[in-house]
């Protein structure tokens, strides 16, 4: 640790802004990106905080007339590569070039994903209130699953099977809105 | 091979999502998923499902109205609506080394919206008050919502928002309706109506009574019920349908078996205890007060109390304050810059009010350390600024902390690694509300460089806890509390305004981790009113660290 380390007013921080701005932009998407191969969101957050550093430091070498997320999700394939060696699960998983597919066929459904996801939000408000408070103690709060256990009366196992089956219901809802003829508008 | 679509698919993408999968089931989804695109595509979306909800936290703003008729919306405000940054901690970190203040437009600190309250009074009082097992334990200068409160023993006084006064004496049950009525169903009471409380009801099994400008007294004790009216007078009505008596001061009416009451003379002596419910707090504060001071001098024996500043021994005309921990080192004394002297937990306990932008303590502590715990005991007034310090390193130094309380009620630790990437923001839940503003809290920080743990802590309690990525050691050197000293970084920048709004009547900083028990034990021994219950569960003293 060297105190030469910490910036000085002014040196380098319209670099560190520029990364800054670009990094913000492209984080939903480099999440996404990761996020279908590695779902766990704990272990994916992990992986976009190690992609952000990797990418800070290469910084200098990117080029700013090219796009900046296709740029970044070559480093955040990378950071995901390598922690999924280190888990042999994951490498079950993904193995024989299964990883490759998942990412390459997520870019082809991207515009029929983002039609379904668009209804999300009006379906996550028709939950019913104790499903919802879990759905939102989870993914927004990131309460443990042992507390969101605890508090709701049920075991670890029930939580689970009840976040699994309200994501069932959620993508029941949004796929019977994106039909054409289907859903009322929410 | 997993069959698809069936149930041990769902399982299969459920357990990838939650992370628990098991390495056979991840091999037969794999084989699956290769040979079966459709079983690909669903497992795509789904995943995709998952990790918006994980990701986008627009899709959480609040619900429209008419949903909140239906689901009345929790106490805690609602998490600010913000953008979702998974590396949001490290951006706000390069963000602040890099000085950029627009960077907390992603945070979008908002407090208080959606913030509503069914509370219809407020837990003024206690005098070793029980409220049993099974129930949360109402907390005290805390609101008091609809229902029902029962005190096994003790003596409990409740304010209602109308202004009546209520004191309770246990064994009781009483169920709080609005705030101009009430429902005894068993025990004693007091209750002091004043002019504009006028027309405040209580309710017994056997008669109702409103009051008419007064102070009146009631027991329940199953069919028996005493009605006493001290001042004033009384409306009595028993049961539904039966006309409204008045019962004038002095007078008492008492039902035994039948539906008639006895009347007869009011009987204040039997409502001592109530009536005596000031002196008895300030003699329970006296005690705890003085409970306090011998915990703290336990306490600052403990060898790796670096600072402790109690606030006894400061002279109000005087701007240092003693340090009363183990190092006695004149460095460690503090300087008190701006602040107010104002009134502490106890009677004759004093506090540093914080207020202005210049108002701070400095201090300046030597040393390296693997491992440091902070705790204070506070008094929120108010989260005015984007980040408001508790304790702050100065600058940005390697190994430095800061310790703050986010605009939105999130606890915050930021410990300052090496490089500009290498520091780590540790955000907790939105623990501290609107409705604790005033009163006294006890907050702890617990930073263990062995373990790689940041464990914060809300009144003895764990309130969050992450795997610390900062390597040890830490350091502090100049520091403030309740202020930031930016370093000689733009002054002007509104985000680098960090001063805290409110009073600290303690604050102690170890350089090792104390366990949770030790963290229970500090807020235990100086929380301002005892109950029963805590001061009775066992293991809970501070260890003496003279005995092994």
């Amino acid at each position: 640790m060297s105190a030469n380390s910490v910036p000085r007013p002014g040196e380098s921080s319209a670099a560190q802004q520029q990364f800054l701005s670009l990094f913000l932009r492209s984080e939903r998407e480099i999440y996404a990106y990761v996020s279908v191969l590695v779902p766990n969101v704990a272990d994916a957050e992990d992986i976009v905080q190690q992609t952000a550093i990797a990418l800070w430091e290469k910084f200098a070498d990117y080029d700013p007339a090219r796009p900046f997320t296709p740029w970044a999700c070559r480093f955040a394939l990378n950071k995901a590569r390598q922690w999924i060696e280190r888990r042999q699960r994951w490498q079950a998983l993904l193995e024989n070039g299964l990883a490759e597919e998942l990412a390459q066929r997520r870019e082809e459904l991207r515009p029929e994903l983002e039609v379904r996801l668009r209804h999300l939000e009006g379906c996550l408000a028709k939950l019913p209130a104790p499903q919802r408070s879990l759905v939102e103690g989870y993914y927004l709060r990131r309460d443990g699953i042992d507390d969101l256990a605890r508090r709701s009366g049920r075991s670890v196992a029930a939580a689970y099977k009840v976040l699994q089956r309200t994501r069932q219901t959620l993508q029941t809802c949004i796929e019977n809105a994106a039909q054409p003829e289907g859903g009322a508008p929410v | 091979m997993i069959p698809f679509p069936s149930p041990e698919f769902d399982d299969a993408v459920a357990a990838v999502c939650h992370g628990s999968l098991a390495e056979d089931q991840a091999r037969a989804l794999n084989a699956l998923l290769r040979q079966n695109p459709a079983a690909r595509d669903e497992y795509i979306l789904r995943v995709e499902l998952h990790s918006r909800l994980a990701s986008d936290r627009d899709l959480f703003a609040p619900p429209a109205a008419e949903s909140i008729a239906v689901f009345p919306p929790p106490l805690l405000p609602r998490p600010a609506r913000r953008r979702f940054a998974p590396a949001l901690a490290l951006a706000a970190c390069l963000a602040a080394l890099a000085l950029g203040g627009w960077a907390f437009n992603h945070f979008s600190l908002r407090t208080g919206e959606g913030t509503t309250s069914h509370a219809v009074a407020l837990l003024d009082r206690v005098v070793e008050a029980d409220w049993g097992r099974g129930a949360p334990i109402p907390r005290l200068g805390g609101p008091l919502e609809p229902g029902r409160l029962r005190l096994v023993s003790g003596i409990a006084q409740i304010v209602f928002y109308s202004g009546a006064r209520v004191v309770v004496q246990g064994p009781a049950e009483l169920e709080l309706v609005t705030p101009s009525q009430a429902v005894l169903r068993q025990g004693r009471l007091t209750a002091e109506v004043p002019p504009q409380a006028h027309g405040f009801r209580i309710d017994t099994p056997r008669v109702n009574v409103t009051d008419l400008g007064t102070a009146f007294g009631l027991v329940v004790r199953d069919q028996h019920t005493e009605l006493h009216v001290f001042q004033g007078r009384v409306a009595m009505q028993s049961g539904p349908g039966a006309a409204a008596r008045p019962l004038l001061a002095g007078a008492a009416a008492i039902w035994e078996h039948s539906a008639l009451p006895e009347l007869t003379n009011a009987q204040p002596a039997a409502f001592a205890a109530l009536f005596d419910l000031p002196d008895r707090c300030l003699a329970a504060e006296a005690g705890r007060y003085r409970a306090w001071q011998s915990a703290g001098a336990r306490m600052n024996a403990d060898p790796a109390l670096l600072v402790h500043y109690d606030l006894e021994h400061a002279a109000a005309s005087r701007w240092e304050l003693p340090n009363a921990g183990n190092l006695h080192d004149p460095a460690c004394d503090a300087t008190i810059v701006g602040c107010q002297w104002t009134a502490g937990r106890w009677p004759g306990k004093r506090a540093l009010e914080f207020q202005g932008v210049s108002d701070r303590v400095r201090l300046s502590i030597p040393g390296e350390y693997p491992a440091l715990t902070l705790a204070a005991w506070v008094s929120v007034k108010g989260l005015d600024r984007a980040i408001n310090s508790l304790f702050m390193c100065d600058g940005f130094a390697p190994g430095t902390i800061h310790w703050s309380i986010r605009h939105d009620g999130v606890p915050g630790f930021t410990i300052v690694g090496a490089g500009p990437a290498d520091c780590q923001i540790v955000a907790g839940p939105p623990v501290l509300t609107v409705d604790q503003f005033g009163q006294w809290l006890h907050l702890a920080v617990v930073l263990d460089g062995p373990a790689k743990r940041v464990t914060q802590y809300l009144n003895g309690t764990p309130v969050g806890e992450k795997t610390l990525k900062v390597k040890p050691p830490f350091r502090l050197g100049p520091a403030e509390l309740g202020n930031w000293n930016n370093h000689g970084f733009r002054e002007h920048d509104p985000a680098l305004i960090r001063n805290f709004s409110g009073a600290l009547d303690e604050f102690c900083l170890f350089g090792r981790a104390l366990s949770p028990v030790e963290i229970r034990a500090l807020f235990a021994a100086g929380k301002p009113q005892s109950d029963a219950l805590v001061q009775n569960r066992p293991g809970l003293a501070f260890p003496d660290p003279q005995q092994p």
